[in-house]
C-alpha cells in the first residue's frame, strides 16, 4: 500500500468555461501528482462524480482541450520534451488528450483495423512497427474476430474498447472517459474495469479520467474523486459548476484495496455531498 | 387474423404481408378494369393502354427512353458534382451564406428563367442540361446540407481528439464519412429530377426523349399512349431507384440505414 507521489502531471488553476456568455463551470482547481508505487506499475485512475447537468462533460471537454476556457488553464506534463531530471508542462491542446464519449463514438466508415492505422498516421514508428502495435493490441484487447468489422457491426463492448485504444495510440499518456459504464451490463462493467486496470499497469505516468453515477464504483476503482456540483456561497446556491468535494483515497488509505467499510463510509459522504450541491 | 389486419402498429408475418401488397394490386386493376368497362370512360382502358405501347414501340420508345436516360444521367452527374463542391465548402463561414441561398433557389419557377438559358446555350441538348443542373442542384444542395447538419457534435470531437485539423476533420467526418448518404439523396431526389426531365424535354423538343413523346401525344388527347409513357415513365424511375440503393449499399458495407 505504500506509495510516493512525484511531480505534478495534471494541473488545473481557476478554470471557467461559459457558452453563450452562461458560466457551466467556474473556478475549478485540481491538481494530481505522479504516484508510484513499490513492486506494482500504476498510473493515475480519478473519478469525477456530479449530478446531471453539473457540468462534468463541459469539464471534460476542456481537460482535452475541445473547449477554450474562458479563465484559467490546463496544464499536463509535455512528455515528449521532458527528462527525468527536466520536467516540461504544456497548455493542453487538441489531440494532448484522449477523449472517449458516451457513445465510443468512432469513424463509421473505418473498420477496426483501419480505425487504428488512422490514429497511428501521426506516430514516428515505421510500417512494420505500427502493423505490430496493432495486431499486438487487437489481440490483447479481444478484437482479433472483428478486426475487420464496421462499428455497426459491432457490439458497444467492442466499439468502446476501439475507441480506447484509438485514443490510447493517438494521445498517449491522458485518457478520459466520459460515463464509461452506463448502460452496460454487468459483464461490460467488468471489461471496462479490467480496461482502466490495463491502462493504468502500462505505464506509471498514465492517467485515466472517468465520471459516473455509480458512487460505489468510482470508489473501488479511482485513487482520487472529485465531486462536481452547485457552490453555495453566503447561503445561495449559485448555479455553476465547481469542484465542492476532492478525496484522495490514496492517503485515505482505501486505493488499490478490495472495498471495505471505509469505502462504504466515503460512499455515504459522497451521496450526503452530492445531494447538497 | 383479421383483426390484426386493422390494429395500429401490429406486425404481420410473411407471408402474410406480400398477401396484402398482391390484394393491394388486384384491387387496383380490378378498379382499372371496371371504370372502364362501360361505353364512355374517363381513363383509357387497359386494352387501349397496351394498344398503345405497341404504337410506342413502333415509334421509337428505345431511343426515346434511351435520350432521357442520357439526358439524366448528364444532368444528374453534373448537378451532383456541383452541389457537393458547394456543399463540402458550406463549413467554410465565408461560403455558409451561398449554400443556403442557393437551396432557396429551389422555390423559383422553371418558367420564364429558361430564356436567360438561351443566351448562353446554343444547343437544345446543351441547353436542357444547363437548366437540369441549375434547377436539380438546388434540391440536391437542400438535401446534402441537412446531411452535414445531422453529423452528431460527436463525431467532429472525435475526429480532433485524434489530431485531425480543420480540414482533416472535414475530409474524415463530412466527405469521406457521409459519402453513402450521397447515393440516398440523389435516389430520395430522383423523383423530382425524373419529373423535371420530362417537363424539359417538353420546352425543347429538338433532342427528343420520353418527355417530347407525352407532349405529342397529349396535343392528339391519346390517352392510351400517354398512360403507356406515364407507366414506362414510372417503372423507369423505379428501376434507377432500386439501381442506386443496390449500389449504395454494394460500395458501402457500413451503409446500414
Amino acid at each position: 500500500m505504500s506509495y510516493i507521489v512525484k511531480d505534478t502531471i495534471l494541473y488545473v488553476e481557476n478554470l471557467s468555461v461559459a457558452y453563450d456568455g452562461k458560466v457551466i463551470i467556474k473556478d475549478i482547481n485540481i491538481t494530481e501528482k505522479d504516484v508510484h508505487r513499490e513492486t506494482v506499475t500504476t498510473g493515475q485512475v480519478i473519478a469525477v462524480l456530479g449530478r446531471s447537468g453539473r457540468g462534468k462533460s463541459t469539464l471534460f471537454k476542456a481537460l482535452t482541450g475541445l473547449v477554450k476556457p474562458a479563465t484559467g488553464q490546463v496544464l499536463i506534463r509535455d512528455i515528449k520534451n521532458s527528462t527525468e531530471m527536466d520536467i516540461k508542462a504544456k497548455q493542453v491542446e487538441e489531440g494532448d488528450v484522449g477523449f472517449v464519449d458516451q457513445k465510443y463514438t468512432l469513424f463509421r466508415h473505418k473498420t477496426i483495423y483501419q480505425a487504428l492505422k488512422f490514429a497511428l498516421r501521426k506516430s514516428s514508428l515505421s510500417e512494420k512497427e505500427k502493423e505490430d502495435k496493432i495486431n499486438k493490441y487487437i489481440q490483447e484487447w479481444g478484437l482479433e474476430k472483428v478486426r475487420n468489422q464496421y462499428p455497426n457491426e459491432l457490439s458497444g463492448g467492442q466499439r468502446q474498447r476501439t475507441a480506447i485504444i484509438e485514443q490510447i495510440f493517438s494521445s498517449g499518456s491522458y485518457m478520459i472517459l466520459d460515463e464509461p459504464f452506463s448502460g452496460l451490463d454487468v459483464g461490460n462493467v467488468e471489461d471496462v474495469k479490467r480496461s482502466i486496470h490495463k491502462i493504468g499497469a502500462d505505464h506509471t505516468l498514465n492517467t485515466v479520467i472517468f465520471s459516473t453515477h455509480d458512487i460505489e464504483l468510482a470508489v473501488s476503482l479511482a485513487d482520487s474523486i472529485y465531486v462536481i456540483g452547485y457552490p453555495t456561497i453566503n447561503g445561495k446556491m449559485e448555479h455553476y459548476g465547481t469542484v465542492v468535494g476532492h478525496f484522495d483515497l490514496k492517503a485515505m488509505q482505501l486505493a488499490w484495496k478490495d472495498f471495505d467499510a471505509g469505502h462504504l463510509q466515503l460512499v455515504e459522504q459522497i451521496k450526503k455531498l452530492m445531494l447538497s450541491s | 387474423m383479421l383483426r390484426k389486419l386493422f390494429t395500429p402498429l401490429e406486425k404481420i408475418k410473411a407471408p402474410f404481408n406480400l398477401y396484402i401488397i398482391l390484394f393491394w394490386l388486384i384491387m387496383v386493376l380490378f378498379t382499372w378494369f371496371l371504370l372502364t368497362s362501360g361505353q364512355k370512360h374517363l381513363i383509357p382502358s387497359p386494352a387501349q393502354v397496351f394498344t398503345g405501347f405497341g404504337e410506342l414501340m413502333s415509334e421509337g420508345l428505345v431511343t426515346h427512353i434511351g435520350s432521357s436516360l442520357s439526358l439524366c444521367f448528364q444532368s444528374v452527374l453534373f448537378s451532383i458534382i456541383v452541389s457537393l463542391i458547394i456543399v463540402y465548402l458550406s463549413p467554410l463561414p465565408a461560403l455558409k451564406p451561398l449554400a443556403s441561398m442557393i437551396s432557396k433557389f429551389r422555390y423559383l419557377p422553371l418558367t420564364g428563367i429558361t430564356y436567360y438559358f438561351t443566351v448562353f446555350f446554343h444547343t437544345a441538348r446543351g441547353m436542357q442540361i444547363a437548366v437540369l443542373v441549375v434547377f436539380m442542384s438546388t434540391f440536391f444542395i437542400t438535401s446534402l446540407l441537412a446531411v452535414i447538419k445531422d453529423i452528431p457534435d460527436e463525431e467532429f470531437d472525435h475526429a480532433r481528439t485524434l489530431k485531425c485539423n480543420r480540414w482533416e476533420t472535414l475530409w474524415e467526418v463530412i466527405i469521406k464519412g457521409r459519402l453513402d448518404y450521397v447515393f440516398d439523396v440523389l435516389r430520395q431526389n430522383l423523383a423530382i429530377v425524373w419529373m423535371m426531365i420530362v417537363t424539359v424535354e417538353s420546352i425543347l423538343v429538338a433532342e427528343g426523349g420520353l418527355g417530347v413523346l407525352i407532349k405529342n401525344n397529349d396535343k392528339f388527347m391519346n390517352h392510351g399512349k400517354i398512360f403507356a409513357l406515364q407507366i414506362v415513365i414510372l417503372i423507369l424511375g423505379l428501376l434507377i431507384d432500386v439501381f442506386l440503393n443496390f449500389c449504395r449499399k454494394s460500395l458501402f458495407r457500413y451503409s446500414k440505414f
